[in-house]
């Protein structure tokens, strides 16, 4: 099994001194290729710091994160911005798309910060919004679409550069159930014909355990999930959770 | 992301918050306008003093007056500010020329020779057998050297003339009762002065040769024969001692313009003890005074652009404030901080841009529309056609817009700085 992120002794710490918080306290995890994870924790937990760390936004205390095999903590600014753009795609609960942009131009921003061309630009984001089914919308404003459709839009962008893992942080968050269900589906159609590795932040634990696997976390510490946890098993060279939590 | 690109993505971005933005290109409107124009006058007026100079001519006039003289009229100008009186030195007597000094100077390598010495002395009056009144006048004697003055009829009387000749200055020959400035040409006028101490009027008869045409730096006064200047300074000074009336304060010369350079000559006048003051030089005083007036006013304009720049300053703060949130997605998605900081001063360069290109075009064209409205029947320069008051070039125009856009650059580098810098988590975080 390929690891495409190893995280070890990794601590992030908040504040300074008197005021300081330890957010995450000596975390040892590993990220299958082409498995989805569920980051699950209460509010507090540590989960969304976690997952910042991962995607390489916020810098560690201490600690190392390798992706690919490459260590990040040893990477120039340039080098990691490049990481950051070619390996990950990123789903937020909010959007954040530009609004007053149209479609298109939402979806292309990986790729202009790649600094690739006009032409190529608009086929990729072409290919990526046919993939969440909304090509017909390409020329529309970003604040005409509906939620479902923004959500779908910024899956689109998050794929339009082809990454290796996507980051999704309570996708469904700002959905209601049908069209939160329709995202579901696309994430999962993603992670499973095309082998994109899917780490989810969620509070929600119906999604979580259509992953494969569930990392909760409780106080900056992993309490399950992990490989050698007794609830979990191999099955078809994909760790799974014998147990499914919650139940 | 290309050059062309970034500059696309600046204007864009200008274009989200349109009352901002031009509120904030209108104060650099203001400062890029204020300066332009000054600009063009500055370059229209110091045009037509070189092309007034040109057609002067008298490159090869100088006036010499001894160095203690010229000391002395500027600590008098200076109102003796620096307090310390100067020590007395024979050579360097604070009046006229000793005859030593002029037998020197006569010698020296470069002048020509005959010295034609400025005869200081008042006219009353001048008036005309067509007319009952009489009128103020200044009157000098043809220059020594190659004068052109424009004229608008007749010529300029010849130097060496035995005759009484004079050029009037524009004006006179109306005012003298002739119909026009033609219908002079040849007639006689009066010319009238005191002696300074009996007081009595005597009444010198002399022919009108020419009328000068108008012209800013045209000679101040109108023109005379030698000869008619050395009478009626004699008559003025009948009643002087010898060795009052024979006092040289100042000479007028030509030097040899083949064999040295203007300032070469002053050199020399100078280790002589002497002070040499040409066209040049008076052309130059006239073009300091332009020349502080249009300081004063880009002052102006300069503190209008500081005033322009905070505004940049605030509007590119707004608008790094506003789009927190979408400098953090652009950071998590991998851009650079250099290429944020880019962004942001490119909008901050195309704020600067398009302020400056529109204050600059619109002097344009109000400076090209106020030059046809002076020129204009009644215009307060109608009578100098080719004197553009507003003189747009491309060497006062781009560096005003280039100037701008680095002050808009420097302007834009702390919001930009603020922006680049933002922690990306917490830049998404951003409420």
């Amino acid at each position: 099994m390929n690891k495409v992120i190893e995280v070890k002794n990794l601590v992030k710490v908040y504040g300074k001194r008197s005021t300081a918080f330890e957010a995450l306290k000596g975390i040892n995890l590993d990220i299958f290729d082409g498995e989805s994870v569920a980051i699950v924790g209460k509010s507090g937990s540590g989960k969304s710091t976690l997952m910042h760390l991962l995607a390489l936004l916020d810098k560690p205390t201490s600690g190392t994160i390798k992706v690919d095999g490459i260590d990040s903590t040893k990477l120039s600014n340039r080098e990691l911005n490049k990481l950051r753009n070619r390996t990950f795609g990123f789903v937020f609960q909010q959007f954040f798309m530009n609004p007053n942009d149209t479609v298109l131009e939402n979806v292309v921003l990986p790729l202009k910060i790649a600094g690739i061309g006009g032409r190529e630009r608009r086929n990729l984001a072409s290919k990526a919004l046919e993939t969440v089914g909304l090509e017909e919308r390409i020329k529309f404003k970003a604040t005409d679409l509906s939620g479902g459709q923004k959500q779908r839009v910024c899956i689109a962008r998050a794929i339009v550069n082809d990454p290796k893992i996507l980051f999704a942080d309570e996708p469904t968050g700002n959905l209601d159930s049908a069209t939160g269900d329709k995202v579901i589906k696309l994430l999962f159609d993603l992670n499973k014909e095309k082998g994109v590795t899917l780490i989810m932040v969620t509070h929600d634990e119906d999604l979580a355990r259509l992953c494969d696997r569930q990392i909760r976390i409780m106080d900056g510490k992993i309490v399950e999930g992990l490989p050698d946890d007794p609830k979990g098993e191999w099955v078809d060279g994909k760790w799974k959770m014998k147990v499914t939590i919650g139940a | 992301m290309g050059l062309f690109e970034i500059i696309t993505t600046a204007n864009h971005n200008l274009l989200r918050n349109k009352a901002r933005t031009i509120l904030t290109i209108l104060a650099i409107f203001v400062g890029s306008f204020t300066i332009a124009l000054n600009s063009a006058i500055n370059t229209g007026v110091n045009k037509f003093i070189d092309d007034q100079t040109a057609s002067l001519g008298g490159e090869d006039y100088i006036m010499i007056m001894p160095e203690g003289a010229v000391e002395g009229m500027s600590s008098l100008a200076m109102g003796g500010a620096s307090g310390a009186p100067t020590e007395y030195n024979p050579d360097k007597t604070m009046s006229a020329f000793t005859d030593e000094q002029l037998n020197r100077l006569k010698e020296l390598d470069g002048i020509n020779g005959e010295l034609y010495v400025t005869k200081n002395y008042v006219v009353d009056y001048i008036t005309s057998a067509k007319t009952d009144k009489k009128y103020n006048i200044n009157v000098m004697a043809m220059p020594p050297g190659d004068f052109n003055i424009a004229m608008t009829a007749g010529s300029l009387p010849n130097r060496d003339s035995k005759k009484y000749e004079i050029a009037l200055q524009s004006g006179y020959p109306k005012a003298l009762g002739f119909d026009s400035d033609e219908d002079a040409i040849g007639k006689t006028v009066t010319i009238t002065v005191r002696d300074a101490v009996t007081k009595k009027y005597k009444n010198f008869e002399a022919t009108v040769v020419g009328v000068q045409a108008p012209g800013v730096v045209a000679v101040n006064g109108s023109v005379i024969t030698v000869s008619l200047q050395d009478a009626l300074y004699d008559e003025v000074t009948k009643y002087y001692p010898d060795d009052q009336k024979s006092m040289v304060y100042s000479v007028q010369t030509k030097f040899d313009t083949s064999k040295y350079t203007e300032s070469e000559i002053k050199a020399i006048l100078e280790e002589n003890g002497f002070y040499g003051f040409t066209i040049s030089d008076m052309m130059g005083m006239i073009r300091t005074f332009f020349d502080v007036i249009m300081i004063v006013f880009t002052i102006f304009g300069a503190i209008a652009l500081v005033a322009a720049a905070i505004g940049i300053i605030n509007t590119l703060l707004m608008s790094v404030e506003e789009r927190t949130r979408e400098i953090g997605l652009d950071k998590a998605l991998g851009m650079s901080s250099t290429k944020i900081f880019l962004n942001f001063s490119f909008e901050a360069i195309a704020l600067g841009f398009w302020g400056s290109a529109v204050g600059v075009g619109v002097a344009m064209l109000v400076g090209n529309l106020a030059n046809t409205v002076v020129h204009q029947p009644g215009g307060f320069l109608e009578a100098f056609p080719t004197f553009h008051l507003f003189n747009f070039t491309l060497q006062n125009v781009l560096p005003i817009i280039i100037i701008v856009m680095v002050i808009a650059f420097v302007a834009g580098t702390v919001p930009a700085w603020k922006a680049a810098h933002k922690n990306p988590i917490d830049a998404l975080r951003y409420e």
